[in-house]
């Protein structure tokens, strides 16, 4: 399966990932397209080979393992917790660089002691690298996204800015204009006088029964998409939040919180400290996050230079927890060597009936040559 | 050594484009057979005409199969990938307006701006199984402006080629991405433009490729366009 293009370490390092407890699992090279757009968005649309079958179902070959392992996993109905590790080629259109190269990684799903399945696949990475380059000067930046939507709530914002913001994390920009936007006010368009009287009276099932007359007149089904409550809801929820302005001083701690970028080690009394100051209650998130310090302790790879980023994330919203990715200090230029994450919403998304927990990691084979001695 | 310059096939684009031609001394002599899609300047045995459609000539000046083609500027930035590297505006032609816009239905009273759409579409998906849906022929264009521009990133593009603006009442979209030149047929449908939701003021273009074997015959015929533009 790894070709005769594949990296000259390609056979050991599938050894390697399949030691670990992990089955090594073929994927078809030839996938619906609808998993990839729905998960991670048109964006990716002009990034991967696009093709149609007669019937004009969409077809793209394999731009990525994660979506089609779990998939696999729910279709077989297989028992959790599982790990499975794969090794092949993905396509994808870039401008600079091959359009076919390999990724190998590990998907461990329904593994219900969080801490330690992270850590395991943080170490599973390392390992992986240090496989082929054993000796090369590694960076891996850690973020958690339950850390940064426990400070929103900690904050006390409205919840549809907690949510906007949650949404954010990991993309400085659109924070920062969000922010922006936040700190002014926010406000409903211009309304006609029948609806606007309902608005200002919270009178949600009057304002529905408005909406759905005015649907039934533009021949818009309220059955198929958005309700007439659910717009009525929103309506009066957005004329609450216009009043709102984010205080100063909540503005002030969360650009504090975004600036930490501390070794993780010492990451958890930092934390400590920082909700202590803004007298925030950060819950099981911090917890969470404290258990898997700890793990990464009794794993033995503290050495590893692994640093905690409370601005590192990613703006998908699949991923729900730790964010990781490794760099090599001498080869920024490559970018992340490998990319990992927690996504307890992403199997459920893909059709699971039970919710199965998931975290997982990409080896980008093409990279990791690039740095072996 | 001749250049090629493209003009659209047909309809008020084509007859437009021909008058701009005159304008700048460049008379078109038809071919005498209707069916014929190559045609000369009267006068000029370096220039060759050749009629194909707006979205064709896009297509061919991204190619340099033409040199230079006269197409709508929306056309342009749908068909081409990275179009400034591959061809240059030389001038806007005053005629063909449409704006290409995000348009909601106006029962969305909720929805006035591209941030309003940004917390629809995130939670589309919990509260209706699957995600919001765009009918659009313009995906690149779509794509740019929710996903680079405004950072939403959970939609579905249902391509759509013709009544784009139907698609919400059909139901087989939620909301569409379509020109516009009066705004009549979306208030028709009962739809909205955002307030901040104009992808692109478009209108009708000379464009030259930048790929073609005589940059400075090119650039002297388009010089000559523009002059002519600029007098009238």
């Amino acid at each position: 399966m790894t070709g005769s293009r594949a990296p000259a370490f390609a056979s050991d390092l599938a050894a390697l990932i399949s030691s670990r407890e992990a089955e090594l699992v073929d994927i078809p090279v030839i996938q619906p397209a609808d998993q990839f757009l729905d998960m991670a968005g048109e964006d990716l649309r002009r990034r991967i080979f696009l093709t149609e079958n007669e019937n004009g179902q969409s077809l793209c070959l394999r731009p990525e393992f994660t979506i089609p392992v779990c998939r696999n996993h729910i279709e077989l109905n297989a028992a959790t917790p599982k790990r499975y590790a794969y090794l092949g080629e993905v396509f994808r259109q870039r401008r600079e660089g091959g359009n076919e190269f390999f990724q190998a990684g590990i998907e461990d799903l329904g593994d219900a002691n969080r801490a330690r399945a992270d850590v395991r696949s943080l170490s599973d990475a390392i390992a992986s690298i240090r496989l082929v380059a054993p000796k090369a000067e590694l960076e891996t930046l850690l973020g958690d996204q339950a850390i940064f939507e426990a400070v929103l709530a900690a904050l006390g914002l409205p919840r549809g800015w907690q949510k906007k913001l949650a949404r954010a994390f990991g993309n400085p920009g659109q924070l920062k204009s969000l922010l922006a936007d936040l700190s002014s006010n926010q406000k409903n368009g211009s309304l006609p006088e029948r609806l606007a009287a309902l608005v200002s009276a919270s009178d949600e099932a009057g304002l529905a029964t408005e909406l759905e007359q005015d649907m039934q007149a533009a021949g818009i089904s309220p059955g198929a998409g958005r309700s007439p409550t659910e717009i009525a809801r929103r309506l009066i929820e957005k004329a609450n939040l216009a009043s709102v302005k984010l205080p100063a001083q909540a503005f002030a701690a969360l650009e504090t919180f975004l600036a930490i970028r501390v070794p993780l080690q010492s990451a958890s009394s930092h934390l400590r400290n920082f909700s202590k100051t803004n007298e925030f209650d950060l819950g099981p998130a911090l917890d969470q996050f404290e258990a898997r310090v700890v793990a990464v302790r009794e794993a033995g790879i503290e050495q590893e230079n692994i640093v905690y980023d409370a601005a590192f994330g990613r703006p998908l919203d699949y991923y729900t927890g730790l964010v990781y990715e490794t760099r090599a200090l001498n080869h920024l230029e490559l970018g992340a060597i490998v990319g990992g994450g927690r996504y307890d919403r992403l199997l459920t998304m893909l059709g699971a009936v039970d919710s199965i927990p998931g975290v997982g990691f990409s080896i980008w084979l093409d990279r990791l040559e690039k740095i072996a001695p | 050594m001749t250049i090629t310059l493209a003009l659209p096939s047909k309809g008020r684009l084509k007859e437009q484009a021909l008058e701009v031609l005159e304008k700048a001394g460049l008379k078109v002599v038809m071919p005498k057979d209707q069916r014929n899609y190559r045609a000369q300047v009267e006068g000029d045995s370096k220039i060759d005409i050749l009629f194909l459609s707006a979205s064709e000539i896009a297509r061919e000046l991204g190619y340099g199969s033409v040199d230079l083609g006269v197409t709508g500027e929306d056309l342009i930035r749908e068909t081409l990938s990275a179009a400034d590297e591959r061809v240059q505006i030389e001038a806007r032609l005053g005629f063909g307006h449409a704006d290409v816009v995000v348009a909601v239905p106006e029962v969305w009273y909720d929805v006035s701006t591209m941030a309003d759409l940004d917390d629809v579409a995130a939670e589309y998906r919990q509260r209706h199984g699957r995600r919001l849906r765009i009918a659009t022929k313009y995906w690149r264009l779509t794509q740019q402006f929710f996903s680079q521009m405004h950072g939403i990133q959970v939609y579905r593009i249902v391509e759509s080629l013709g009544a784009t603006e139907g698609a919400p009442a059909s139901g087989s979209a939620d909301i569409i991405v379509d020109i516009t030149s009066t705004g009549s047929t979306l208030q028709a449908n009962h739809l909205k433009v955002l307030e901040d939701g104009i992808i692109l003021k478009s209108e009708a273009c000379l464009v030259s490729s930048r790929q073609s074997a005589d940059p400075a015959a090119v650039a002297a015929l388009a010089q000559r366009i523009q002059a002519a533009l600029a007098s009238s």
